[in-house]
């Protein structure tokens, strides 16, 4: 069959809510042109994120049911426990109540003045929390991540020789870790290919680096790797994604991404020094070590939903729906990352709205205007998201300008995929009538969660 | 049901440590009543309409507004639990050098404040040290204390009074209204500010309304929502009286110290429309909330509690008194004479209390009051063991077999040997510390 469907049928709905352009206007200029600040009931599809928004399975909500309470020693931690080993084989694992507090424990402890991490692409609470730690984040990107509209398999890569130069000239005392993230979130949603991770588990091993991955989206990376990289099309995800993880010494991972649940994350390491460091902090600020922040029942979904991830019917057809999208979109000439990536279609801004000045938030702009077309929301990825200020208080742009439709996971069907890309592609159309944005308010981190703006005039 | 063999087992696997047992070696888990209450129908049939959307979920806003409307304050963050919403205010209100008073310590807030680089200083009244005085309102502040903490170090020092409703570490003990009122005239003179600790606001609302008077024809909601009125902000764990699996909050008045809030939970938690929690759970929350304030509710829950309490000393086993509203606090200093506090009684009792009969209990005692910040032990007053009763979880018979194994216990007190500590870990050692038995 040509037409790969969706491998579940629906048990139980949730109404969207329907509004008027007019309407929209008016909620826009109230959340104060940030798709953050937007009530989730005005949303008609949501596309902010796809963490935590996974629709859980009917074996999940039975998990959910059989959730073992007790605040020390649950069943449901030692199912989870069972189930991240089986997938990262390392022996220490610690759950938290998402992938940020893993990482905030983690950095707090390796972090501090001084030090550098250096990654592919950090995230942006992942850089938030090294830079809290009054540490230092470094991308190595390879050179072909840098470019949206070109195509190669594995834009997500690690610039090895950029690697080396780095870790020359900041010295290996001062790099705590090296972190890849897969997939590559902030580049687009791209992979990262074994090959790549075996090449820097040689320079960590060669200047003695722990390497952690950031495991958000590793079964989507590991289906890209059985795609795509030789030698990999006969192996099982489970098993390519046991190879990945086994050039690790650690991983941070949000559940509320590849693990279907919409609550929970962890920690994984090899390091039984460092996990009691870590298990000390994790009492302090999330929880007990048999819970780490999380409800029993959470546990249990988590438990389920990393297992049900890796079946290929499902990344067939999650890989195929992104890829579905992006083909549309490029068709109608809209300018989009290229090749299709794992959980979200990320549309160009700079090539999309080139009379637009970064000063003036050209992916902030395309966000307002999707979601006063057809009341989608979007994420900006960008100079609002990444930008800072040099010491005259101007703006120090990002490397990209990128609006991300984020996909849930078995949330929305075709028709509504395909009513996303007629939206977009009515905003191209009147891509010239659209104007840019200023600042009226922000914090010093994390400020694209609540800044406030204004159309600039 | 386990043997004894197993449980002995289970118990030296575990390091004579409460904590580190199974739960699935547990025949009554009387640990905590920290989320591990049982949800209504109405709180599932509220955990299937969540709204996962990570902004502006419309749990969120019914959370909001349940907040505003039980406890009216006015500004809600979020948190995944009550030492996420304790991490944040303190990391807002402290400075290096401050100074905090609070009616009795309790582990995770003490250590908040002192990593905030506060010193926490005891203000409750002496009365709340002795376990069998019966004065009703045993969580009170002294305000001679508090009035003398005031003068030495001076307002601008104190950036809050720490007040907690139903003191855990007193062993449940409520603080009235009356008290409430006078530390809000004092703190008010000097611009200080209250922040509430009320995980278990409505325990406490039962006691003043059967203790205090002019209070018993009131509601236990207009009780808790006058309460609340006498202090600035409150850091709930929902985890207690909310009746959740999940779930926290920080609630304040000041616009600022909102805002720094909302800007600082994002770092820690999640953004500020779900602070690290599912949708779903924010919905279960909002209506645990609005039952936990309902009077038949609250009255069979302390009542429960009573009703163990009154068998265990008919047993003629040593407890606090007055009862308090979450949990019996068995004395285990009087139940164990023969072993000093160096040799961890109260840790000693919650392991042999595991070995007769499965049950298990929590120390509250000199393992958790930890170190002070030059390493010397703190040695409490108070030295117990809590069994701390999850709400609508265990039945009238499960109290009854509680009372039993305790008595057996105690008959063979004068057999049992303490323990020495063998792991320690940095912060909040209860947790995960490990001890052998002396022989």
């Amino acid at each position: 069959m040509k037409t790969i469907i969706e491998p579940f049928r629906i048990k139980s709905v949730e109404p969207i809510f329907f509004t008027t352009k007019e309407e929209r206007k008016k909620i826009l200029a109230t959340a104060d042109y940030n798709s953050f600040r937007i009530r989730a009931n005005d949303i008609l599809i949501d596309l902010l994120t796809d963490s935590g928004t996974s629709a859980m399975s009917s074996n999940q909500w039975a998990g959910i049911m059989q959730g073992d309470e007790s605040y020390a020693g649950s069943n449901s931690f030692f199912k989870f426990e069972d189930s991240v080993r089986s997938i990262t084989n390392m022996p220490y694992i610690i759950p938290t109540h998402q992938g940020r507090a893993a990482e905030k424990i983690i950095f707090t402890i390796l972090g501090g003045k001084g030090k550098y991490f250096i990654s592919n692409t950090l995230f942006d609470t992942t850089r938030a929390n090294i830079e809290f730690s009054g540490a230092e984040g470094i991308d190595c990107l390879c050179e072909e991540g840098k470019y949206p509209t070109v195509p190669a398999p594995f834009k997500g890569n690690m610039d090895i020789e950029a690697l080396r130069k780095v870790i020359k000239e900041k010295g290996t005392s001062n790099i705590p870790m090296i972190i890849i993230t897969v997939t590559n979130n902030s580049g687009g949603g791209q992979p990262v290919s074994m090959q790549n991770i075996k090449d820097v588990r040689k320079i960590c091993d060669e200047y003695n680096i722990p390497l952690f991955i950031d495991a958000c989206r590793f079964a989507e990376n590991s289906y890209f790797i059985k795609l795509r990289e030789q030698d990999y099309a006969q192996k099982s995800v489970p098993e390519i994604a046991r190879e990945l993880f086994s050039y690790a010494d650690g991983c941070t991972m949000s559940a509320k991404k590849d693990a279907f649940a919409n609550i929970g994350g962890f920690l994984a390491m090899k390091d039984l020094d460092l996990a009691i460091r870590c298990r000390n902090l994790l009492i302090i600020t999330e929880g007990f070590t048999t819970y780490g922040g999380l409800a029993g029942r959470d546990l249990e979904a988590v438990a389920i939903g990393l297992q049900e991830i890796m079946d290929e019917n499902y990344l067939q057809y999650r890989i195929r729906s992104i890829e579905y999208l992006t083909n549309k979109l490029i068709e109608a000439g809209v300018p989009v990352m290229q090749p299709a990536g794992g959980h979200a279609v990320y549309l160009d801004a700079k090539a999309f709205l080139p009379a637009i000045p970064v000063e003036q938030y050209p992916g902030q702009s395309l966000v307002c205007a999707l979601y006063e077309e057809g009341g989608i929301r979007a994420v900006e990825i960008g100079s609002l998201m990444f930008g800072k200020y040099d010491e005259n208080g101007k703006l120090i742009p990002a490397q990209m300008e990128l609006v991300r439709l984020a996909i849930p996971r078995r949330v929305y069907t075709q028709s509504h995929i395909d009513y996303v890309a007629e939206v977009i592609i009515e905003v191209f159309k009147k891509r010239k009538e659209l104007k840019g944005l200023t600042i009226t308010e922000e914090t010093p981190l994390l400020r694209h969660f609540t800044a406030k703006l204004k159309p600039f005039n | 049901m386990t043997t004894a063999a197993h449980r002995r087992k289970a118990m030296q696997e575990a390091g004579f440590n409460t904590f580190l047992l199974k739960s699935e070696d547990v025949y009554i888990d009387l640990l905590t009543d920290s989320g591990t209450s049982a949800m209504s129908d109405q709180q599932w049939a509220g955990m299937m309409m969540g709204d996962e959307a990570y902004a502006g979920s419309r749990n969120f806003y019914h959370l909001e507004e349940v907040v505003k409307d039980t406890y009216g304050y006015k500004y809600l963050v979020p948190t995944h639990q009550g030492r996420g919403a304790e991490n944040i205010i303190s990391k807002i209100l402290i400075k290096k050098g401050d100074i905090i008073p609070g009616n009795m310590y309790f582990t995770t807030t003490r250590l908040h404040q002192e990593l905030a680089g506060g010193k926490f200083e005891d203000i409750i009244i002496d009365e709340a040290h002795d376990s069998e005085n019966e004065y009703p309102f045993k969580g009170n502040v002294d305000l001679d204390k508090l009035e003398r903490l005031i003068n030495k170090y001076g307002a601008k020092r104190i950036p809050y009074v720490s007040i907690a409703t139903s003191v855990n570490m007193a062993g449940g003990q409520p603080i009235s209204i009356k008290n409430l009122k006078e530390i809000r005239a004092l703190t008010k003179k000097h611009g200080i500010r209250i922040i509430h600790d009320m995980t278990r606001v409505a325990e406490n609302a039962h006691f003043i309304q059967r203790r205090e008077r002019g209070y018993e024809k009131k509601s236990i909601k207009q009780i808790v929502k006058e309460i609340c009125s006498y202090t600035d902000g409150a850091t709930m764990s929902a985890k207690k009286d909310a009746l959740v699996n999940i779930g926290g909050f920080l609630a304040i008045n000041d616009w600022d110290v909102f805002e720094e809030a909302r800007n600082m939970v994002v770092v820690y938690e999640g953004l500020h429309t779900y602070g690290g929690l599912a949708g779903r759970d924010m919905e279960a929350m909002a209506i645990g909330i609005k039952e936990s304030v309902s009077d038949d509710h609250i009255h069979a829950r302390v009542g429960q509690v009573i009703y163990l309490g009154e068998k265990m000393i008919e047993y003629g086993i040593p407890i606090v008194r007055p009862i308090g509203g979450h949990g019996i606090f068995a004395d285990a200093k009087k139940f164990l004479p023969h072993i000093p506090q160096v040799e961890y009684p109260a840790q000693t009792l919650a392991a042999e209390v595991f070995l007769d009969s499965g049950v298990r209990t929590m120390e509250r005692g000199v393992v958790s009051a930890g170190r002070k910040a030059n390493g010397k032990n703190y040695f409490p007053k108070l030295e117990l063991v809590r069994f701390t009763i999850p709400r609508r979880v265990y039945t009238q018979a499960h109290m009854d077999v509680i009372a039993e194994s305790t008595a057996r216990v105690y008959d063979r007190r004068n057999k049992i040997k303490g323990l020495k500590m063998v792991y320690e870990p940095k912060y909040l050692r209860f947790f995960q510390a490990r001890f052998e038995q002396l022989q």
